[in-house]
């Protein structure tokens, strides 16, 4: 048996990592964090605590003024963007900051550009994640002709064509309706399956509560909680500190406790609560739809 | 009269050929906090700036029908008259902020009406009580948070005393806890001016406790409008593709095994009150 | 270094006496100071004219900004020295850089201390129409905010294997597009909703505008009209007569 030292390694590694901006904002300090490959992790916390310029350290659009960055064990100040690029997809909030291209087959060409690979790799890579996205149908259009949950894809798409171990999400789930947010669970899910390591920087506590195990909270530039999300999330001042508010499961557990309903504290998803709301309301006489 | 009649109204964009916009029948009552709710691309956008004239004057395209707005026309009174009655806030405060200092943001309304220098005054003190936002005065709007850009995106529309106050997706770009301070904003402004806010919003969790009505759509049509109840309990907002709020999600569960004999509840209190009760 | 260069003409909000004249006499000081460094070609008035900047620089506490943005011009300058050495004198490529400074530091003041609100209501008081006066102060409005959404789509584009440097003039016009289509789209788009947003609160309606703030000419303006009026009538003087002026004002380098 043969352990791969890469296997062992985080994927992504972060110490004392501290940065200025050049008009003197101060936006990262002392930041300390290690994921390890094939987690799935969201990133949470006040507009401005530092998590979009957290991310940016990863593909090296920002180099750490203080400490140091390492992508698969290497510094990325050794790096060049386009190489750390190549190892983490970054895919930004507003898919319309990179649409450009005459044709949605020529967007998705122009990612694969600097990979150096054959033209008939080039083709295959294509062809596939258009038909993986359901795009087939607007290879020949316009990327501009595109609805705004498309354009959404669309973006993802040019990124995962790349096929890099690393994947970073700017709030994935704004503005997207339900069936959207299913569709991008999923796409996650698969990922998460060919051993990808999944980064999510979101707002969405709900969405964060369901489908991510771990979560880092960020405040003034700095980590202040990094652990399972359903103990993160469930703490007041912690929420206090982000900006963000308790999950409605967690709300629903302790308003049930406060009247006197022993909801046990580790219910943590819907279908749980269902099941322990079943079994209280029988006890209380209630007969459910089979047995009336 | 309805403050609201849309009748027969049906909107096409010009290059589309698909309608938008599929025989709108809506009328909407004063003092009343209404949800629109749809999947994306159902024509909740669309038919929000049905109310203001922006559609059919600023956007080309075509019509069938027509949208009366408290008795005016849409198509025969500019926007710039339906704007005394109608005010639109817009989901991203980045582009509807186009002064250099809130100051001036909130008056630039009242400047294009011709208002009266001591009567501007007068109402910004009043919005600006309403909104928070007394110590961002002098401030540039860049400077300024998400939901205090917001704050000051509400206040300068409400000096223009609007009786409808529709806001499109407000709290999109929002952290959680400053989405919930503009809804609860929202909801006091309401009750305390008695205005009609029409609001299109995924956040359902904080979004259905304050509601009196919701408006459903679906493919450019309305598939329901009545009181939140009966909404809630019917069998259309399950099967509509949105973000349902956990609560109504438990219990419409809890329904379905006829082992809920109330009506689903649309907040935590609401739950808590119910099963406090059969206790 | 072109973006300290563009830091010398950002806007900054302070209370002192060069902040708070109106809009309109720095606009008269920038153009008389600018005409009187154009009726000079020896270096002595110039920099005369150069030195009666620095206390009015001074007065709205800018010295440091000032001097930033001339550090800013100085590869300009060494071309300016390098191609006159060959084609002229060397005394004359001081001279244009004088007058360089001069005009740059004219407006670079006006700038920086003119509120771009302002800059509107002192154009609407030259009988500018509304609607123009209006696009010009929301042009500066949106500038930081397009800067902003310029690094955005930079970013976007490098994390999926853009690479921003490449050898060749074709290949760098070629590689300019990924960053600048989508600024276009993006900036059609934004002038679409704030479009939207104008006329919501019934910009351009028929009614006669009224303003919650104007611009007045107080004392100081008025003084300082005057003593701008003074200057230019001197400029004047000497230029016209400047066979008639003291030897060391005609002094030049002896290259």
């Amino acid at each position: 048996m043969v352990i791969e030292i890469i296997d062992i390694l985080p994927k992504v590694s972060a110490t004392n990592v501290e940065y200025t901006y050049s008009n003197s904002t101060l936006a990262l300090k002392d930041v300390n964090l290690s994921i390890m490959k094939g987690e799935l992790v969201a990133i949470m916390g006040k507009n401005g605590a530092g998590k979009t310029t957290l991310i940016r350290t990863f593909n090296g659009l920002i180099k750490p003024s203080k400490g140091n960055v390492l992508i698969d064990g290497k510094n990325t100040s050794s790096q060049t963007i386009a190489e750390l690029s190549k190892k983490v997809g970054i895919i930004f909030q507003n898919p319309m900051h990179q649409l450009f291209s005459n044709t949605i087959e020529e967007e998705i060409k122009f990612s694969l550009k600097n990979l150096d690979l054959s033209e008939e790799e080039i083709q295959t890579r294509t062809d596939n994640i258009l038909k993986n996205f359901n795009l087939e149908k607007y290879r020949k259009r316009s990327p501009l002709s595109l609805s705004g949950g498309e354009t959404k894809k669309l973006a993802i798409a040019t990124i995962f064509c790349r096929n890099p171990d690393i994947l970073v999400f700017d709030e994935p789930t704004l503005g997207q309706d339900a069936r959207e947010i299913v569709f991008f669970t999923n796409l996650i899910k698969e990922e998460m399956d060919k051993g990808k390591t999944i980064v999510i920087v979101t707002h969405n506590i709900e969405f964060a509560m369901q489908h991510v195990p771990r979560t880092i909270l960020m405040a003034d530039g700095g980590i202040i909680a990094d652990g399972p999300t359903r103990s993160v999330l469930n703490k007041e001042f912690l929420a206090d500190k982000t900006s963000l508010i308790l999950p409605q499961i967690t709300q629903f557990n302790r308003a049930l406790q406060e009247i006197g309903i022993q909801c046990p504290p580790n219910i943590n998803s819907r279908n749980e609560m269902i099941m322990f709301l079943k079994k209280h309301l029988k006890s209380m006489g209630i007969k459910t739809k089979e047995e009336a | 009269m309805d403050l609201i009649k849309f009748n027969n109204f049906s909107y096409r964009y010009k290059g589309n050929e698909e309608y938008a916009l599929n025989d709108i029948n809506l009328a909407i009552k004063e003092n009343k906090f209404i949800l629109l709710a749809g999947e994306t691309g159902s024509g909740k956008t669309s038919l929000l700036r049905c109310l203001n004239g922006l559609i059919p004057q600023f956007y080309a395209g075509y019509y069938k029908g027509s949208v009366k707005i408290a008795g005016h026309d849409t198509v025969e009174t500019s926007i710039s008259n339906l704007s005394t009655i109608v005010g639109i806030v817009f989901q991203n405060p980045e582009n509807q902020l186009i002064a250099m200092t809130v100051e001036n943001e909130i008056a630039f309304g009242m400047e294009n009406l011709g208002i009266s220098r001591n009567e501007m005054i007068k109402r910004m003190d009043e919005s600006v009580r309403l909104t928070e936002i007394g110590h961002l005065l002098r401030k540039a709007p860049f400077e300024l948070s998400g939901g205090e850009q917001q704050r000051v995106a509400i206040a300068s529309i409400l000096v223009l005393q609007p009786q409808i106050l529709i806001l499109d997706e407000p709290t999109a770009l929002l952290d959680p806890r400053m989405a919930r301070k503009i809804l609860t904003l929202l909801k006091k402004i309401q009750s305390d001016s008695k205005i009609t806010i029409i609001i299109s919003e995924h956040r359902m969790d904080l979004v259905l406790p304050l509601v009196d009505e919701i408006i459903m759509m679906k493919e450019g049509r309305i598939v329901g409008h009545d009181i939140k109840d009966n909404i809630i309990n019917g069998d259309d907002f399950k099967n509509l593709n949105i973000n349902h709020p956990l609560i109504y999600s438990i219990f419409n569960a809890l329904k379905e095994e006829k082992l809920l004999s109330n009506k689903i509840p649309d907040s935590i209190p609401e739950a808590i009150e119910y099963l406090n009760k059969i206790k | 270094m072109s973006l300290e260069f563009l830091e010398a003409f950002k806007f900054l909000k302070k209370d002192t006496f060069l902040h708070n004249l109106d809009p309109r006499s720095k606009l008269l000081f920038s153009i008389i100071i600018s005409i009187s460094a154009l009726l000079f070609d020896e270096i002595v008035p110039l920099f005369l004219i150069l030195l009666n900047l620095i206390p009015i620089i001074a007065s709205g506490r800018l010295i440091k900004k000032w001097l930033k943005s001339v550090r800013g011009l100085t590869f300009l300058f060494i071309i300016i020295i390098i191609l006159n050495t060959f084609f002229y004198d060397f005394s004359h490529a001081i001279s244009m850089i004088l007058r360089i400074t001069i005009m740059v530091s004219a407006f670079s003041i006006f700038f920086l201390t003119v509120d771009p609100n302002d800059l509107a209501l002192s154009l609407i008081s030259m009988r500018v129409p509304y609607e123009y006066a209006f696009s010009f102060s929301l042009a500066f409005r949106f500038v930081p905010t397009i800067a902003r959404e310029a690094q955005n789509i930079q970013d976007a584009q490098q994390s999926r294997g853009y690479e921003m440097q490449t050898s060749g003039i074709i290949n760098q016009i070629k590689n300019l597009f990924p960053l600048l289509v989508p600024l276009i789209i993006c900036s059609i788009k934004r002038a679409f909703n704030v479009a939207e947003a104008l006329e919501s609160r019934a910009f351009g309606s028929q009614k006669e505008r009224t303003f919650l703030y104007t611009i007045k000419f107080s004392i100081k303006d008025w003084i300082f009209t005057i003593y701008l009026l003074l200057f230019l009538m001197l400029a004047i003087y000497v230029s016209f007569n400047f066979s008639l002026m003291p030897e060391w004002l005609m002094w030049s380098l002896p290259v």
